[in-house]
């Protein structure tokens, strides 16, 4: 069973095909991994799959409706939430404001006293509690990025795509972070997670979906995959790209 | 007892001692200019408010208020006055028409994809100069000769022509304050503080974006337009120049950013402070130095307080309300000034100088960034290729 299928989605930007006839199917609560070499596509297809970007074409079924003929806020309400790379937090708000608002849209509507008594759930389970009431700038990285995951999980996801949680943190957060996301997908959620650094992705993921140049080179399990031809050519060529 | 629940007893309180006002100062005798002080506070407490739903809340820039303003100031004029409508029949419709013509903006702007904040504010700054054209052109709206509203008719109940201009423009302040404050404690206003911090984001967590920014921008239309349209009788004789200009947008702007855009309470504080000062220096015969002085106050007031003064009067309630309260009381006891008016705005700009105490909370002194995570790491793969 699926919980998302994508059939052919293209985006350009100018002259340039991000998304070339991508095809995406994501099974209903596992953890799809997200993998290819910078400017991939990687980050667009997130961008995409959550409404931020309107694709130019193809259509993505999710729970019996098509994504991509929606909204950023139905997307949300239909069950689809995400993370930013680069956190995101609302900047006049507390970490717990931050997470009510989300908690009162997402997927389902709740007063704002609902959610001022509910966002505690979601700071503790991100151990954010201490810092909850804190103005914003005095969160740390690490802190921005579990409030991502926290806000994220207020709008009472089915699938969540986690674009690049574990960039820019040290090694202790690093494991912390992963950690989190298991506790996360024990919880039955669907998860897709976009990640540089492929240990990772391959010990979590159950399946991986290998962009290079907005094509999909490889799927399958994560091993396997790793092992084609075309996905180490893909990685090493970019690397002498970027040299 | 719930906090909404406090605050609208707070409401009532204010609604019932307001509305004595007038009954006093005929009871002692008191001069009438009190009565008008008022309610052209009033008058500018609704302009800021209704901008500051729209602005304030939803990050939106506007220097459209001189356009609803406008056209509640012709409706009710071409109404009452060249059609005869009873003024209390045609207020609503001024409402009403500002509100449609703010819903008929927000149609085409917020539906523009990647609209810019510029493009807004600039798009806002033209209506209304598109509407002066407008009004000069046709004589059913004005035509260049002006409307004269001096004798319209208004209902007795309402009283003289002072405390009927008290009581209209009180209703229409009182609904525009309570608006912002039940908005501020509502998902509704949070998803519009949403929108002014990240709205791409916020249009991600399921926060219906054009909805909401087309409400703000509804409701400040409207209200602005309703208290334009129980202004047109102040104004008396109605002429574009007079309506479509610069002032009503501009002061709305310097009140609600110095008294705080980020609390409903904000534009209140600042529209009642501008509003003294600008009238006690106009009746001390400053005119000419008026822009200069509050020009300069608002300088000093926005660079050292940058939230607005309220926010940080209520961080010390007891002191400023303690200033305020000993200011009035040394000025009325040893007579220092020849008015109540003048006493007030003596003890409002001294309450202000409690905004100039250092903040207790600083926002500005965070904690170091845990070791070894440098903020700018997370830099790469952010842009599309």
């Amino acid at each position: 069973m699926n919980a998302l299928t994508g059939t052919g989605i293209v985006k350009h930007f100018g002259g340039i095909k991000a998304l070339d006839g991508v095809d995406v199917a994501i099974e209903e609560g596992k953890i799809l991994g997200l993998v290819g070499p910078n400017g991939s596509g990687k980050s667009t297809l997130i961008n995409v799959l959550s409404g931020f970007y309107p694709a130019d074409q193809g259509k993505v079924d999710f729970g019996g409706a098509d994504l991509l003929r929606l909204g950023p806020h139905e997307i949300a309400g239909a069950g689809l939430a995400r993370t930013f790379q680069i956190p995101r937090p609302f900047r006049t708000m507390t970490a717990r404001e931050n997470v009510a608002l989300s908690y009162m849209f997402g997927q389902r509507r709740h007063s704002l006293a609902a959610a001022r008594r509910a966002a505690g759930q979601w700071l503790e389970f991100t151990d954010l509690e201490e810092v909850g009431d804190l103005p914003i700038d005095q969160l740390t990285l690490h802190q921005l990025k579990f409030l991502e995951l926290a806000r994220a999980l207020a709008t009472e996801p089915t699938l969540l795509l986690l674009d690049e949680v574990l960039a820019g943190l040290n090694p202790t957060e690093v494991e912390e972070s992963i950690r989190m996301i298991q506790r996360i997908h024990d919880q039955g959620v669907t998860l897709v997670i976009v990640e540089h650094l492929v240990r990772v992705v391959t010990a979590l993921s159950s399946t991986l979906l290998v962009l290079d140049q907005g094509r999909v080179i490889a799927r399958g399990h994560p091993e396997v995959v790793m092992k084609q031809p075309e996905v180490i050519r893909a990685y090493l060529g970019s690397k002498w790209e970027h040299a | 007892m719930t906090t909404r629940g406090k605050a609208l007893i707070g409401f009532a309180v204010v609604a019932v001692v307001l509305n004595l006002v007038p009954t006093l100062v005929e009871a002692f005798d008191a001069p009438g200019f009190y009565v008008t002080f008022m309610f052209t506070a009033f008058f500018w407490i609704a302009q800021a408010v209704s901008w500051n739903i729209l602005t304030g809340y939803s990050g939106y820039f506007s220097f459209g208020q001189g356009a609803w303003f406008g056209i509640g100031v012709y409706t009710t004029g071409i109404l009452a006055v060249k059609h005869g409508w009873p003024f209390l029949l045609a207020l609503p419709v001024a409402g009403v028409l500002a509100g449609l013509s703010g819903l008929v903006l927000g149609m085409v702007v917020f539906r523009l994809r990647k609209l810019g904040g510029e493009i807004f504010a600039l798009t806002t700054l033209a209506i209304a100069f598109v509407l002066a054209s407008v009004a000069r052109l046709y004589s059913f709206i004005d035509g260049g000769r002006g409307i004269f509203m001096t004798g319209t008719p208004l209902p007795e109940f309402l009283g003289d022509f002072r405390t009927a201009m008290f009581r209209m423009t009180f209703v229409v302040a009182f609904l525009t304050v309570l608006t912002a404050y039940l908005l501020y404690e509502s998902r509704i206003g949070w998803g519009l503080f949403a929108i002014r911090d990240d709205e791409p984001v916020a249009h991600g967590l399921g926060v219906p974006v054009f909805r909401y920014k087309m409400l703000a921008l509804g409701i400040n239309a409207l209200f602005g337009g309703l208290m334009g349209g129980v202004w047109s009788l102040q104004i008396g004789f109605v002429t574009v120049d007079d309506v479509f200009n610069i002032r009503v947008p501009l002061f709305v702007i310097l009140m609600s950013v110095l008294g705080g855009m980020k609390h409903w309470m904000g534009p209140v504080v600042g529209a009642v402070i501008i509003y003294s000062l600008t009238d006690r220096l106009n009746s001390a015969g400053l005119e000419d130095l008026n822009q200069v002085i509050i020009g300069g106050l608002l300088i000093v007031l926005v660079l050292a307080v940058r939230e607005g003064i309220y926010l940080r009067l209520r961080e010390r309630w007891k002191l400023s309300l303690a200033v305020f309260a000993a200011a009035m009381a040394i000025w009325t006891i040893f007579d220092l000034a020849t008015s109540l008016i003048w006493d007030f705005s003596y003890a409002s700009l001294i309450t202000v100088g409690v905004a100039l105490l250092p903040s207790r909370r600083r926002p500005g002194e965070s904690e170091p960034p845990s070791a070894g995570v440098p903020q700018t790491a997370a830099a790469s793969d952010r842009s599309p290729p």
